[in-house]
């Protein structure tokens, strides 16, 4: 695997890491969700 | 119902956790007493960034005293010495000099975080050798100074060599030294003197991206893409040569002695090195009635407090055995005492452990920092609240059953900062609930890299401050 140049547009593009932003805290919430949090 | 007294011993992740959360239950109807060497919560994570100098380290600390004020828990700044299990009591230090102190207890909730071993490797670490550590408060600040001493001998046109991972065969915490190598390479791109160094990680992994838990996998375009592709490739974007598998045996000036899988002793020479330390327990004194040391019913060789795990299975059994795993980190000879965070004693290793043929172990040790700490803090906390409330304790979590989330960011800047996060569920892979080769839950497991990941980090920080703070609605944040 190597980064490509496209990866690297994606990386800095800033309307779409702010979607990336908002789908990672859901990620780490489904993650917390899936555990028993007793 | 009588007065219960909770003893607290360390206030990191786990046990401050702990304080706030039996502070909040038990309120004014008990004593719940915390014992801790710094006067201070230090949030480590963010140290990697105090150790490149882009934070003030006084943005990463609060004073804990007005936080147990508001909780109603009491605070003993000082030493923990000696734990009497069959007297229930423990004796602490006051670091003001009063003379010791003894707290009894019903509960103990052993909370220490790790003694940083850098004696089990000549010429390791800040004090008395040659390499630098982020691990404390006052070690990033002198890895700070350090750094940018070397980054003014680079304006002078200087070329240097900068090693980061870990040194010693069993350390563990591979993320924090990640975090810390990217962070280097960001500053330096930034000071415009990235090309005037090699950057090199060197590290006990069986694989690169294996962080001591063994990997982690992806589902990415049809198929599975590994921590070991991915970090692989982001060292390589970064022009950062690294080598795994290389237990390092001693330090001496500029140069670092190490074993690698092979039974092959080599050399990597440095300018400036960060390198953690083993981790081990720390230097408790366990007393019994008869004056005699009690420690053998409590703690580990490696003064590890032993809880509710199977200890002593072989690793191939062990990953078959998620059940082996602790749930309540109880000890089982005083059950009135619990451990939390670094301080229990895992029942072995999450990564492939190896044996050189010169018979040396080089096995990443399993991480139970940041987000496990702080949910095994809550866990014991809320089942030593139900053993006094209620007599019965009904909590109960592994780390086969816990998440964790990794965000290792590449400089602090919210404008052109990146970061790799990695979510993985569970911790210690469990082959029984996820039948696939990695063991983990592929529907959460994610890895991805970009600017998103640095606001994640910023933000982290920013909400676990105010959580650990224990401002209005700390409890909804997760741990």
């Amino acid at each position: 695997m190597q980064f490509t140049d496209r990866d690297r547009f994606w990386m800095r593009n800033k309307p779409f890491q702010f979607v990336r932003f908002v789908a990672l805290n859901l990620k780490i919430l489904k993650a917390v969700n899936r555990s028993k949090r007793a | 119902m009588a007065l219960a007294n909770v003893v607290i011993v360390g206030a990191g992740f786990a046990g401050h956790t702990a304080a706030l959360y039996l502070g909040d239950e038990l309120g004014k109807k008990h004593k719940v007493t915390v014992v801790n060497k710094y006067d201070y919560f230090g949030y480590v994570p963010s140290w990697v960034w105090v150790g490149v100098g882009t934070m003030d380290p006084g943005k990463t600390t609060f004073p804990l005293a007005p936080v147990y004020r508001r909780k109603n828990v009491d605070f003993v700044h000082g030493v923990a010495t000696e734990v009497h299990p069959d007297e229930n009591y423990v004796l602490a230090e006051p670091l003001d000099e009063t003379g010791p102190v003894r707290l009894d207890y019903d509960y103990l909730i052993i909370a220490t975080g790790p003694k940083l071993d850098f004696g089990a490797t000549p010429g390791l670490g800040p004090q008395a050798g040659y390499t630098y550590s982020i691990c404390t408060r006052d070690h990033a600040i002198q890895s700070r100074d350090a750094y940018l001493e070397l980054v003014s001998r680079l304006e002078k046109g200087e070329s240097q060599t900068i090693v980061v991972g870990t040194g010693h065969p069993a350390a563990t915490c591979q993320g924090a030294a990640f975090e810390y190598i990217t962070n280097i390479h960001k500053d330096l791109l930034r000071r415009k003197l990235r090309d005037k160094v090699e950057l090199i990680w060197l590290s006990n992994e069986h694989e690169v991206g294996d962080f001591g838990v063994r990997g982690i996998q992806v589902r990415r375009k049809g198929g599975i893409e590994t921590s070991e592709e991915f970090i692989g490739a982001l060292f390589d974007e970064y022009g950062i040569t690294w080598f795994v598998q290389r237990g390092v045996q001693r330090v001496e000036p500029g140069v670092i002695h190490w074993e690698d899988f092979e039974g092959n002793y080599g050399t990597t020479e440095f300018d400036f090195a960060m390198l953690v330390p083993k981790f081990s327990g720390i230097s408790l004194k366990y007393i019994g009635a008869d004056g005699q040391d009690a420690s053998e019913g409590v703690v580990n060789q490696a003064g590890f407090v032993l809880v509710d795990a199977t200890y002593g299975l072989d690793y191939e059994t062990l990953t078959r055995s998620p059940e082996a795993w602790p749930g309540r980190y109880q000890n089982r000879n005083y059950p009135n005492i619990f451990a939390a965070g670094i301080a229990f004693a895992p029942p072995g290793p999450i990564s492939k452990p190896h044996v050189t043929p010169n018979g040396t172990s080089i096995t990443a040790a399993p991480p139970r920092t940041g987000m496990v700490s702080g949910i095994i803090g809550r866990l014991v906390a809320k089942n030593v609240a139900q053993m006094i409330t209620k007599g019965r304790m009904t909590h109960h979590e592994r780390m086969t059953d816990m998440p964790a989330a990794c965000i290792a960011s590449m400089g602090d800047s919210l404008w052109d900062g990146s970061a790799a996060t990695i979510v993985m569920y569970p911790v210690v892979p469990d082959p029984i609930r996820f039948p696939n080769e990695e063991g983990r839950d592929l529907f959460v497991a994610h890895m991805e890299m970009g600017l998103s990941g640095a606001w994640m980090k910023r933000m982290l920080h920013t909400t676990f401050m105010y959580k650990l703070k224990a401002r209005p609605g700390w409890k909804i944040i997760p741990e």
